[in-house]
């Protein structure tokens, strides 16, 4: 499991797709963080990290499908995947090295993003509890959405596909809690009830606000479980029926 | 010494005596309800190289993905090594070293880094792998390539360090499917070699469509069809089964229906099997004969008729016939019927030409009593 875990970090820095993923992130980072900046008041002279993570991860969010889209969809397309099938390991290890994989380039990726809360202590002082749960947060809330995007690339042999299924399961992820303040939702108060519980924004508020919660580091683990739960199940599924 | 035997047998696990052999038992494949592989079953013996003949789409890639743990099978099992794929599916693969017909090779990766990553994911020890790593591509002649990219590598490149994933770990049982297509005619010899070479530490299982290859390397073959099996025995004895008619090869020049005519109508062909163009004027006739003795009056026969004999040979019965009857029966069915047709075409001919002939002669009776009728007048 850690040969294959190893060989798919491996791959992400030698093309050159990682580094324009980093590139990408830190710019949105950094204008985040010029943005919050440049909006300080003169009275007020502070600004949240979390604001800056969530704007950040606002527009993000929308890279993740692109680092997860060639997981599974590639090696099925370039009939790679018969190595690991034929391998004595088993589909589970297989799905996790692989999701591992992806998670460690994001925290890289966020280990990078380290530079701004440097920037801004040389200047001023940040408030520590405040700026780790703001990167835990983060941390698990992309998780979900890693997790997400490595079942969206099980589902097809066509990484182009993979990326455009993922952006539109991203949509869904940010947009669920406004869809749910939405009036028709509102107005069912049981569906409003169902969707909220599976909100991951409202989960990540508590986050940001620097509050450490053991419900909501579950939710996110728990969700992130289930979602890599179901792509062992298609890709045992896929194996049934794959000629 | 009786607690010794005790122990002895105690010690002695489940699996039985099933040891060193892959023993398939009615194995079965249904893709939604077409099968692909039905009830098939066969044993392959310790250190034994079995080709696996069939036509494309016959199903032997199906089964050989069966073998491997690449592809549940719908019903019927698998035992390598007495480990049923099942139920010890890591055991099994364990004991596995798979080439697929499109070598798994990651053409980003360099071939070094590659067999080193393959040696990882079958579980070699860390201290052994480059040792293993070294060793496969030596047998396979990629040292030199070694840390260029793969997908930069050719075809038959890439075949070979697919090759060398399957070598690694030093698996009992190698699982080749088509391990020599799209390789160039002396590659396949040293993969022929190869696999000849590899008979001494390994049990080997080959699929292939080509006949030559399964001659050259195998001992045994089982030969499917429609996913069921056609036979299952070694080559001399289903060369043997075969072998009964004696049949001649003869290179004629003229003109196919009178050449066809004539040889179907000398005494002891039993009949013409095939006609193959050949070139200009001159087509290769594959005749059944009742004994050598028919060569000269055959030849004597053609000669007279003009009709250039360029070459003669017997035919020996092969491995192929045994492949083409047993898997192209349709095929075959339909040539053996164009034949009779052909000959029924011959017989109405000359039947037709006879009764011409009659016919002219008789009218020709006419024309001459008419002019000796007039002559008298």
């Amino acid at each position: 499991m850690f040969a294959l875990y190893k060989k798919e970090v491996q791959s992400y820095f030698c093309s050159p797709f990682a580094y324009v993923v980093s590139a990408l992130f830190l710019m949105v980072f950094s204008l985040s963080f010029i943005n919050g900046i440049s909006n300080m008041d003169s009275n007020v002279l502070k600004f949240s990290f979390s604001n800056i993570f969530y704007n950040s991860f606002f527009y993000f969010i929308f890279l993740i499908p692109l680092l997860t889209m060639r997981t599974f969809a590639e090696e099925r397309k370039s009939k790679t995947e018969t190595i690991w099938l034929s391998a004595p390991i088993t589909i589970p290890q297989v799905v996790f090295a692989k999701f591992f994989a992806v998670a460690t380039v994001f925290l890289l990726m966020m280990v990078l993003s380290l530079f701004f809360p440097l920037i801004a202590l040389w200047h001023g002082s940040v408030i520590g509890s405040s700026l780790v749960c703001g990167y835990l947060g983060f941390f698990l809330w992309s998780l979900v959405c890693i997790a997400i995007g490595v079942m969206m690339s099980a589902l097809t042999d066509n990484p182009i596909l993979a990326a455009v299924f993922g952006e539109a399961a991203m949509i869904a992820v940010i947009f669920l809690d406004n869809f749910t303040q939405s009036d028709l939702i509102q107005s069912l108060p049981v569906v409003a009830k169902i969707f909220g519980w599976f909100s991951t924004e409202t989960r990540y508020g508590a986050f940001s606000q620097g509050l450490f919660s053991l419900a909501d580091l579950m939710f996110f683990i728990t969700i992130t479980l289930v979602v890599l739960i179901w792509t062992i199940i298609i890709i045992e599924k896929r194996r049934w029926s794959r000629g | 010494m009786r607690i010794l035997f005790i122990i002895a047998f105690c010690c002695n696990d489940e699996r039985g005596f099933a040891e060193n052999m892959v023993e398939i038992k009615n194995l079965t494949k249904y893709y939604g309800t077409h099968p692909a592989v039905k009830d098939i079953s066969f044993t392959v013996g310790d250190h034994e190289v079995l080709g696996f003949l069939g036509p494309n789409g016959a199903g032997k890639s199906t089964t050989m993905n069966m073998i491997t743990g690449c592809l549940p099978s719908t019903s019927g099992t698998v035992l390598v090594d007495g480990y049923d794929i099942s139920k010890d599916p890591i055991e099994v693969k364990k004991r596995i070293g798979y080439l697929p017909e499109i070598p798994p090779v990651y053409p980003d990766m360099r071939v070094r880094e590659y067999l080193t990553f393959a040696a990882g994911l079958k579980g070699v020890a860390r201290n052994d792998r480059q040792k293993q790593v070294e060793n496969a591509m030596e047998r396979l002649h990629i040292t030199d390539v070694q840390k260029r990219i793969i997908g930069n590598l050719s075809k038959g490149y890439r075949q070979r360090v697919g090759f060398a994933m399957a070598l690694l770990g030093s698996p009992k049982f190698l699982i080749l499917d088509e391990p020599t297509v799209g390789l160039d005619p002396t590659q396949v010899m040293e993969v022929r070699r190869l696999i000849q070479d590899l008979a001494r530490e390994h049990t080997i299982i080959f699929s292939t469509h080509i006949l030559a290859e399964v001659t050259a390397v195998c001992e045994r073959v089982v030969i499917i069809n429609k996913g069921q099996i056609r036979a299952e025995d070694t080559i001399a004895n289903l060369e043997a089964s075969v072998g009964g008619d004696l049949k001649l090869c003869l290179k004629v020049e003229g003109e196919i229906t009178k050449v066809t005519d004539l040889i179907r109508n000398t005494d002891g062909v039993i009949s013409v099997d095939e006609v193959e163009f050949d070139s200009q004027g001159v087509n290769a006739f594959t005749v059944t004969v009742a004994s050598e003795a028919v060569r000269k009056p055959l030849m004597s026969r053609l000669i007279a008729e003009d009709c250039m004999v360029l070459e003669i040979t017997t035919v020996k019965s092969s491995l192929e016939d045994v492949f083409v009857k047993l898997t192209s029966s349709s095929r075959a069915q339909s040539r053996e019927d164009a034949l009779e047709e052909l000959g029924k075409e011959l017989d109405a001919q000359r039947e037709a030409e006879e009764a011409a002939k009659k016919a002219g002669s008789a009218e020709q009776d006419k024309t001459s009593a008419n002019e000796e009728k007039e002559a008298e007048d």
